[in-house]
């Protein structure tokens, strides 16, 4: 190093001093290596001299120094994505390059199932989404960040609770057991990645068509999210330490409109006439101000990543806490990530990836729903400060301060692999990966009344404390071992690989609850042995004990996997892959199945007469067919089992004996549910790669649905048992189309996108001829109503009711039309649909469906000097939402502001019933389907980033600042707190129980690296 | 050399997972037995013998949880404040329910499930090597609970599928009554021949089925086909077996003093806990407010009130006045319930009250749990007696049995209930009703003892009901769409 800083000033002494001689001895070339196209510098470049061995890499700067010999001629200069340059040496001694962009940015690298390929070779559907836009919403989970990102991806909220995870759906919804994508993190198969810091990602690839899934055959039914984590910074032998922060405030973003005090005693007294004598005089709550409150939520991470031609590292610390706007619910995660790679030598090659998340979690019991029901005339507390009653509700404070509910654990994922490259092209890998999670429950209520104002006790009490304590874990092992092929032959090149994978996935759990505990603190809450002599004064005893294995989590899988990918002069590619696959959860006879996959790619934009049409920078079409399985039920569907915590009570005096008998019948007939699904799509670029855009078109098809079932009373599995069958299919079909355009004037980039995709999603059939229910009914409200029917023709989890048309405004109105023996003057009119003269359950009908026919995304990003901006608006159009907190009226509840505009007498409204507080004008009927369609501005975010030089005073590299706003505003028409319902059951999709409402967040925060 | 162990290492990875393949994906269900190998030893057949027991203990088997029987008669109202459960139990009170009406689902498919646990021990059983004694009487028991699964059925809906083994057929039509009623007596005939008679249990037994319950149940079925010949035999059977006798306390006969006691023919053990181990029966018809004893549902109505004979101490023994106090505790009774609804006369129609039988001394809602419901008293098998004497054209040895009853109803006081004398087969057949409906009111026996008999259109007419039509009620609307077009529903109800 100081031979050749001499050597320099030697040099540049000489030049300066205007000699200009040949010096004939070893000379220096230094220069800084660009890219056309963004005027960016490149780091780890490669200079070579051109017909030897030697070469350097440009430095995180973008530039070089290399040593030249007598005799060189040419340096090459070369980079990942653009087309490499050849410059002749001469008497230079500073040669800067500015390389261009390769004609097709179909370069870039992508990672598919087992291996990477280039963009250009993917013959199916895969969209990466890259670091960058994976933090801007901050939430434990990352996947929220593919919403309006990616195509054909629809992430759902299903709760604002802190800790609570988004449903994700990839090209509609599949299936009607578990509709959920897998996620692959490092190389790890898991169902969720709730444990994963977005800030330790460096990019997400998600694989939506057969060819691109194939590979995981097994799982890939409803496609695959490949994540994958950051690796050690290269091009630097100095670490690289980064530190970002953000804290921000969450708003309950909008309230539902209710009735005031007033208000609701003028309904009261039109029921119950009499009711309240001075509807002035009575008090007026407003129950929702009570319980919602703006809360914070901080997160941060602190890493350091570097490499050396040995070694790779990244090692990240993150903390994440998040306080929920509903007191008592809040939600803290750690995360610590260790990745390595190691070049033992330039044959082999060893690697780990490490994520350790400790967490805790409180929960709030539900008085959302309490606050949309409690009477508005009622007041929170007494004059003497106790809780008020809250007729057939509960009062939502005193629920608040008496429900205590935590829960904590770890999650650690994990792997470690080996490479050897043998041969020329061979590469053999094995891989062992670890997903292992410890979880621990507690729960407290102490023994607790509410009175009446008379000083009676209300039904809002717990006689005895009650304690819960519970812990679980599971752990599951997957080990992978493939060999891979890559070879290029002249004009062909073949990229292959060959393998199997053994998987078991194990767990249990234990929990025990007690009863009537000495004291209430928190010192106090464990639990004792069982006494039997005095029931009624035993403390700290258990009053139940259970101990078994998580059904979903206890299952082994084998599977063997071959694919090839054959490319003919880089424009002809063809893909096959072929995946066998065995699971524990079948019987042997059904226990193995073949999926099958076919695609090819045609590089249009590579042949000669494309020439022509210059402004097409890059072209592509690619078509691919597959069948891809699913087996996601629990591990015993299979098996008819034995019910044994059955009690029987025989004697006298009495006692509990034990008793055992055949619980629900099972199905040994049971095996793999498979999708089909075909994919034609179309890749360009345009103007130099300004406009670039992907459509897609795809048709899937699930069939062989596990799906459980009712089955006749007369089998005696019991009430609402279900049992499991291959017994379904449905149809997922529609359009996807991106475009984007990034381009830059002067000093000012910009860049906006557009995507939309169309999902149609059509019941083929259910049940069949065997006896079993062929209309899956689902969507229980609290009361045990139903609210969906999944029919043949129509979307999974439809709606059905009744459908109203205006309100009865006279007797005779009444007596002209078929009517409920149920239904009087002022009530609704509902439409007897099938024409036969009465109006029954046979005149329900389809009313919508939960699914959307159109997903939309638009963002735009402009950047000038140091200052970026950038917004995020999704949305979702043609789905619709039952109002399911409104229908359920058991008692008299408040209601939502449209009530007021009631039918009083003839004339005064044909949309408004009579009131009442619960009833026939409360079926289940259209007046409860609302149109859920939003649009939403997602993310905005103002960053600022300082100039290098004033960085560097502080000593870093970089340093950005932002401030940045989540959810801000959302267009809509539901009356609910947000139009975001979602639900792992597919049955249940798109109701509104009242569940804790999404927040906006408003949030500021800063990025730095030194 | 070392591409060679590079080769060797890979093949060998290769090659591994053939290895043990068939046991790694081979993963049995965790802490539990599967149907293939249960039951196989004698304790196995116990097991599932006392698991049929545990039926008649879940709430759903009490006409599906809510007391609609007693509700849709004129001896009681829906009860609680007036606004809970309206529209799912409120129109049992007026008939106005329809083919979705609540509970039904819950009866039909508790009713089956507990024929599924007795068809385990019936088809299984015979097939273990024990002692044939006690298989015989294992199988007897299930048979027993078989036949009062069935008998609920058969008469709350008249033809039902029938299945007799635990592997029925997914797709099944409904049977004749005849041919479910058939069913009931074979069972109860084999009941009969094999269960010990009560004085032969011993006390930890009790509540397992005993020969006088099953001849009980025995004349009872008789009496709904109008056998009067058959329910006279079985009856006097029971009666002159000498095994039971009325308790001397009318309050005892459903209370907690007299529970496993002299007049209990069947009861439902029960403890005073929540959950698994009690049952709900008792509370959803317990006190509501002050003292806190449950929901209040089935309110005794001024009709049954106001048909009690003059001075009939059963009628303070079966209703619940605000006011009273029982066992030391003042009933003040609920907050939001009116205590009297008048009509626009101002005479009562309706006024809270409750349904003593199921009070449960204590001091809290948890002992309502702890209630035996007793499915057969002594009391009902001398009114069978008496009934199907009287039909018999045996009106002098009907009144002995009919005035037993009332002799202990009177509890020594010679100014009430006088000894009935008439022998007239019509007045004397009304008499034993109205006996029936003082004797056994909010028991669950009324609505179908009137249907039975022929009178239900004309007494319960004018509550609602439809002659044709609410004689049996409709098959829950579910059943039918599951079962799509095999199940026929029943007349009417469409």
């Amino acid at each position: 190093m100081k031979r050749i800083n001499l050597k320099i000033i030697i040099l540049l002494i000489l030049i300066l001093t205007g000699n200009s001689f040949v010096i004939a001895q070893n000379r220096v070339v230094t220069g800084k290596v660009t890219g056309s196209d963004t005027g960016e510098t490149l780091p780890t470049a490669t200079v070579a001299v051109k017909g030897t061995t030697r070469g350097v890499i440009t430095d995180m700067n973008g530039n070089y120094q290399i040593e030249i010999l007598p005799g060189d001629a040419i340096l090459k200069f070369s980079f990942v994505g653009y087309e490499p340059q050849e410059v002749e040496i001469g008497n230079k001694t500073v040669i800067n390059v500015a390389l261009q962009v390769k004609r097709s940015t179909l370069e870039e690298v992508v990672v598919i199932g087992y291996g990477t390929v280039r963009k250009s070779d993917l013959t199916g559907a895969v969209s990466s989404v890259k670091s960058k836009d994976l933090v801007k919403i901050t939430s434990i989970n990352p996947e929220q960040n593919l919403q309006g990102k990616v195509t054909g991806v629809q992430v759902t909220s299903t709760s604002g609770a802190p800790g609570a995870t988004p449903v994700v759906r990839i090209r509609g919804v599949g299936t009607f057991n578990n509709s959920s994508p897998i996620y692959v993190v490092d190389g790890v198969i898991l169902d969720n990645i709730s444990f994963l810091n977005s800030g330790d990602i460096a990019s997400m690839e998600v694989l939506k068509d057969a060819s691109a899934t194939a590979i995981y055959g097994s799982r890939g039914a409803n496609g695959v999210i490949i994540v994958t984590t950051k690796t050690g910074t290269k091009g630097t032998d100095k670490p690289v330490f980064s530190f970002s922060s953000e804290f921000g405030m969450q708003y309950l973003a909008k309230k539902i409109d209710l009735l005031n005090g007033k208000e609701f005693a003028i309904i009261t007294n039109e029921i119950v006439p009499g009711t309240y004598n001075n509807v002035d005089a009575v008090p007026d709550t407003d129950w929702q101000d009570l319980i919602f409150n703006p809360a914070p939520m901080h997160n941060s991470q602190f890493s350091i990543s570097g490499s050396t031609p040995k070694t790779e590292y990244y090692v990240s610390f993150g903390l994440f806490q998040q306080d929920g706007i509903i007191d008592k619910s809040s939600y803290k995660r750690y995360t610590i990530k260790i990745n390595n790679a190691y070049k033992l030598t330039d044959h082999i090659k060893f690697g780990n990836n490490f994520t350790l998340a400790p967490y805790q979690q409180q929960n709030a019991p539900n008085v959302t729903y309490s606050v949309y029901r409690a009477q508005p005339l009622l007041n929170p507390y007494y004059p003497d400060g106790s809780y008020g009653v809250v007729y057939n509700v509960g009062n939502p404070l005193a629920d608040l301060e008496y429900y205590n509910n935590y829960g904590s654990g770890v999650r650690g994922v994990g792997n470690i692999y080996g490479e050897f490259t043998f041969l020329d092209g061979f590469t053999l890998r094995s891989s062992y990966g670890v997903d292992a999670g410890f979880g621990k429950a507690k729960s407290f209520t102490p023994a607790f009344t509410v009175y009446n104002p008379d000083g009676t006790a209300t039904q809002q009490q717990n006689v005895l404390s009650d304690i819960y304590k519970g812990n679980s874990e599971n752990m599951s092992w997957l080990w992978e071992n493939t060999l891979n092929y890559t070879k290029t032959f002249g004009i062909h090149s073949i990229n292959a690989v060959a393998g199997y994978t053994m998987q078991e996935t194990k767990s249990e759990s234990l929990g025990l609850s007690g009863e009537n505990v000495i004291r209430n603190g928190s010192d106090f809450w464990y639990i004792g042995p069982p006494y039997v002599y005095d029931p009624s004064n035993n403390v700290n005893t258990i009053q139940s004990i259970s101990n078994g294995v998580d059904p979903n989590q206890y299952y082994s899988m084998l599977s063997y996997l071959f694919r090839a990918n054959y490319t003919l002069m880089d424009k002809y590619m063809f893909t096959v892959t072929f995946r066998r696959d065995g699971s524990s959860k079948f019987a042997k006879e059904n226990r193995f199945s073949n999926f099958p996959s076919l695609a090819a790619g045609w590089n249009i934009g590579r042949e000669k007469f494309m020439e022509k049409l210059p402004m097409f920078t890059t072209m592509k079409i690619r078509a691919s067919w597959g069948i891809i399985g699913n087996e996601k039920i629990s591990y015993f569907d299979r098996f008819a089992r034995v019910k044994s915590d059955i009690v029987a009570i025989i004697g006298q005096p009495d006692m509990a004996i034990a008793a055992a008998s055949y619980g629900k019948s099972g199905n040994p007939n049971l095996k793999w549910e498979s999708t089909t699904q075909t994919d034609i799509g179309l890749e360009f670029g345009m103007i130099k790669n300004k406009l670039t855009g992907e459509f897609d078109f795809y048709n899937r098809v699930t069939d062989d649905i596990l799906v459980e079932l009712s089955t006749p009373g007369h089998m005696g599995n019991g009430l609402g048992q279900k049992i499991r069958y291959n017994a379904g299919s449905v149809l997922n079909r529609g359009f996807e189309l991106s475009l984007n355009w990034r381009d830059q004037v002067g000093e000012f980039t910009y860049g906006f996108g557009v995507l939309g995709s169309t999902i149609h999603n059509e019941v083929l059939s259910i049940g069949g001829a065997s006896g079993v229910d062929s209309l899956l009914i689902g969507g229980y409200l609290v009361n045990g109503q139903t609210v969906t029917q999944s029919r043949v023709g129509l979307p999974i989890g439809a709606f059905f009711g009744y459908v109203t048309d205006g309100v009865f405004q006279t007797q005779e109105e009444l007596d002209a039309y078929p009517h409920s023996s149920q239904a009087e003057v002022g009530d609704l009119r509902f439409v007897d649909t099938n024409g036969d003269g009465k109006l029954n359950g046979l005149d329900r009908t389809y009313l919508g469906s939960s699914i959307p026919k159109f997903v939309y995304g638009f963002n735009f990003e402009l950047a000038y000097k140091g200052f970026e901006f950038s917004a995020d608006f999704q949305g979702q159009t043609g789905n619709k939402i039952f109002n399911g907190k409104e229908v359920v009226r058991p008692d008299p509840y408040n209601f939502e502001q449209h009530v007021y505009n009631r039918w009083t007498g003839p004339g005064t409204s044909n949309t408004e019933p009579r009131s009442s507080f619960g009833g026939y004008n409360f079926s289940i009927s259209d007046r409860f389907v609302q149109d859920g369609s939003f649009m939403r501005l997602r993310n905005v975010t103002l960053a600022y980033r300082v100039p290098e030089s004033f960085a560097k005073k502080f000593k870093l590299n970089d340093l950005r600042i932002y401030l940045k706003g989540t959810n801000i505003y959302t267009l809509t028409q539901f009356t609910g707190y947000t139009p975001e319902i979602g639900s792992y059951d597919v049955l249940s999709n798109g109701i509104d129980h009242g569940t804790y409402p999404v927040t906006a967040v408003y949030s500021v925060g800063l990025n730095l690296t030194f | 050399m070392k591409a060679l162990i590079k080769i060797t290492i890979a093949s060998v990875l290769l090659i591994l997972p053939l290895a043990g393949c068939e046991d790694f994906l081979q993963k049995n269900p965790q802490g539990e037995l599967t149907q293939e190998v249960f039951p196989q030893t004698v304790s196995d057949a116990m097991l599932a013998t006392n698991a049929v027991y545990s039926s008649i203990r879940d709430w759903f088997y009490n006409a599906g949880g809510y007391p609609i029987l007693d509700i849709m008669s004129d001896d009681s109202h829906k009860g609680s404040n007036p606004n809970d459960q309206l529209t799912t139990i409120g129109p049992y009170d007026s008939f106005k329910f329809t083919v979705t009406g609540d509970g039904l689902d819950r009866w039909w498919s508790t009713l089956y499930e507990g024929i599924k646990r007795a068809n385990v021990v019936i088809e299984k059983v015979p097939s273990i090597v024990m002692d044939e004694s006690v298989k015989a009487q294992c199988i007897a028991e299930a048979k027993f609970l078989r036949a009062v699964y069935y008998f609920d059925l058969v008469r709350a809906w008249g033809g039902v599928p029938k299945v007799t083994t635990v592997t029925p057929p997914l797709q099944l039509a409904r049977s004749t009554k005849e041919e479910i009623y058939q069913l009931i007596i074979e069972d109860l005939g084999y009941a009969i021949d094999n269960l010990p008679e009560k004085s032969l249990q011993e006390m930890k037994d009790r509540g397992r089925a005993t020969k006088g319950a099953a001849k009980s149940l025995r004349a009872k079925v008789a009496l709904f086909q109008n056998d009067f010949p058959g329910a006279e035999q079985y009856a006097l059977e029971v009666i002159r077996s000498g095994e039971y006798d009325l308790e001397p306390v009318f309050a005892d006969a459903n209370g907690k003093n007299g529970e496993h006691g002299i007049e209990s023919v069947f009861e439902v053990g029960a403890m005073e806990v929540e959950g698994t181990f009690g049952d709900q029966y008792a509370n959803t018809q317990g006190v509501r407010g002050t003292p806190n004893r449950g929901w209040g549902f089935n309110r005794p109505s001024e009709d049954l009130r106001n048909s009690f004979e003059p001075g009939d101490p059963r009628l303070d023994a079966t209703i619940i006045d605000l006011g009273e106090t029982l066992d030391g505790i003042k009933i003040m009774g609920d907050g939001t319930t009116p205590d009297f609804l008048y009509d626009a006369e101002g005479k009562i129609i309706e006024r809270e009250c409750y349904n003593q039988k199921v009070w449960v001394p204590g001091n809290n809602t948890i002992t309502q749990f702890g209630h035996n419901r007793r499915i057969i008293r002594y009391a009902d098998v001398l009114l069978m007696a008496a009934e199907a004497l009287n039909e018999n054209n045996k009106p002098g040895d009907a009144l002995v049995y009919l005035n037993k009853v009332r002799q202990r109803a009177r509890d020594g006081n010679p100014a009430i209930l006088p000894d009935i004398t008439e022998t007239g087969k019509d007045n004397l057949r009304n008499i034993i009703l109205n006996e029936r409906r003082h004797e056994l009111a909010l028991e669950g026996h009324r609505f179908w003892d009137l249907v039975r008999t022929g009178k239900a259109a004309a007494v319960f007419g004018p509550l609602g009901f439809v002659a044709g039509k609410h004689d049996f009620l409709p098959i829950p609307q579910t059943e039918i769409d599951i079962s799509q077009g095999i199940l026929v529903q029943n007349p009417n109800w469409n």
